[in-house]
């Protein structure tokens, strides 16, 4: 069953003018897929879309079976963590354990369990040397990781990626691939939306093609390496 | 060369806006207030200012106009009592009356305020410079005005991305939801520091302040409906604060 489904969804910024035009789409959890598209052709948008963050003109969205506009952003997010493409966007707190922990504190979670959880979480996300650091002072690929690993705080059933290797170098691409093979070892299905076809040739399983906000091309298992 | 000769000068819109905020400053009768804010809606319509969509963005701001207007008639116990308890006033008609003209000031502020937005932010900082405003000064106002949509919409984010923390904000107590408030405005404040740094960094490279004397390529030259709109605006102000005070 797919997790997340799209049916016959059109979105527009401007009245006239739209970005996406009647797509369908479904996602499993069990599949990494990439989202690949000139700039404009509309795949931040679907990212959005598909969190909630934006709300389509026409059709549907279903997540795990239930209208996303039935569901609150805080009720999507305990679902589907979302990656911005600047995670800057997404670092709230004044040091990089304060970022891992201080959803939990708000949700009232038990002391102890916070401080087992936190230091599992910054040993998974390799941020244990980092950890009173201030989170606008860490590099592009350190802010990525921290914001992953605070998403993953929730742990979540489906991740969507916007963009997660602008501006990371060769080696920090690697670092991130191999949290991701972490992340899908723990059954957590992806969408990334990506222009890095080494990154997108590397993880894909399935790759949806988008331009002007159509799919133009839906391509299973391909691509996929051996790793 | 003239800015869009035939809109309105900006100098023009500055001085309608000055005199109309300073009325409603100086102004405590509610019935003179009214008459000004149907003028300054009136202009603004006339000017093709987006009244709406101001007043849609400051929606969110009702329930403190509200919480003013009580907490003022709190202190203000003279006048007839409309609402009472245990003996202590809470509302008298001074009290409703102070309020309301506190609403209506408010509304003149904004209202007026969309006159100046039917001109760009480039024809505003030349309208000041031309008014012999330090350029350096004129610069940080039109920063500003460009920075403001971008701040809101910041803010914006923020909330949306600390709810996609799987955080329900409004299912949350009073104090928490201020704590989480704290942190909605972390990446704002770090992102318009960061912002700030890179403003002056790429001003400083593209030689602000090298030299003593700027030119401008876009001069505007005030028209008879400007001269003629600025003199109405002063004599108008000058009639209704000479009619208040006697």
């Amino acid at each position: 069953m797919a997790f997340i489904k799209a049916s016959n969804v059109s979105f527009n910024y401007k009245e006239g003018e739209n970005v996406l035009n009647n797509l369908s789409l479904e996602l499993n959890k069990d599949k990494f897929t990439s989202i690949i598209g000139p700039n404009g052709s509309g795949k931040t948008t679907l990212g959005k879309l598909l969190i909630g963050l934006l709300k389509p003109v026409k059709g549907k969205i279903l997540i795990n079976d239930r209208d996303i506009l039935t569901m609150t952003l805080g009720e999507i997010g305990q679902l589907i963590g979302y990656l911005f493409q600047n995670p800057e966007k997404q670092l709230f707190s004044t040091s990089v354990e304060e970022e891992i922990t201080f959803i939990m504190k708000l949700k009232g979670m038990d002391k102890k369990i916070i401080e087992t959880e936190k230091e599992k979480i910054l040993d998974k996300f390799s941020l244990k040397h980092l950890r009173k650091e201030f989170p606008f002072n860490l590099s592009q690929g350190e802010k990525q990781r921290l914001a992953l690993a605070s998403i993953f705080v929730n742990k979540p059933r489906f991740l969507i990626l916007d963009e997660p290797t602008t501006g990371l170098d060769i080696k920090r691409k690697e670092i991130l691939s191999s949290h991701i093979d972490i992340l899908r070892k723990e059954k957590i299905g992806m969408a990334v939306i990506s222009h890095d076809k080494s990154f997108i040739t590397k993880h894909s399983d399935r790759i949806i093609e988008i331009n002007r906000g159509e799919i133009v091309g839906d391509r299973k298992k391909q691509i996929r390496s051996k790793n | 060369m003239e800015i869009e000769k035939n809109k309105l000068d900006p100098r023009t819109k500055l001085t309608l806006v000055l005199c109309i905020s300073s009325l409603s400053v100086i102004i405590q009768d509610i019935n003179i207030l009214i008459g000004i804010l149907v003028i300054s809606i009136i202009i603004s319509n006339i000017l093709g200012a987006n009244i709406y969509s101001v007043i849609k963005k400051i929606k969110g701001l009702v329930k403190i106009f509200i919480a003013i207007i009580i907490i003022q008639s709190l202190f203000i116990n003279y006048g007839e009592t409309i609402i009472q308890i245990n003996g202590y006033k809470i509302l008298t008609d001074v009290g409703l009356i102070k309020g309301l003209e506190f609403i209506f000031r408010m509304a003149i502020i904004i209202v007026s305020a969309t006159i100046i937005t039917t001109s760009s932010s480039r024809e505003i900082v030349q309208g000041l410079i031309q008014l012999k405003i330090k350029y350096e000064i004129a610069f940080m106002v039109s920063v500003g005005i460009r920075f403001l949509p971008i701040l809101t919409q910041e803010i914006k984010d923020s909330i949306k991305a600390i709810q996609l923390r799987g955080i329900e904000i409004n299912k949350l107590s009073i104090k928490k939801r201020i704590e989480i408030y704290s942190y909605i405005f972390m990446p704002v404040v770090a992102g318009s520091i960061i912002k700030a740094q890179n403003l002056s960094t790429a001003m400083e490279t593209r030689a602000f302040r090298a030299y003593n004397k700027r030119s401008s390529f876009n001069e505007l030259k005030l028209n008879n409906i400007d001269y003629l709109i600025i003199i109405g605006s002063f004599l108008f102000a000058i009639l209704i604060l000479a009619l208040y005070l006697k």
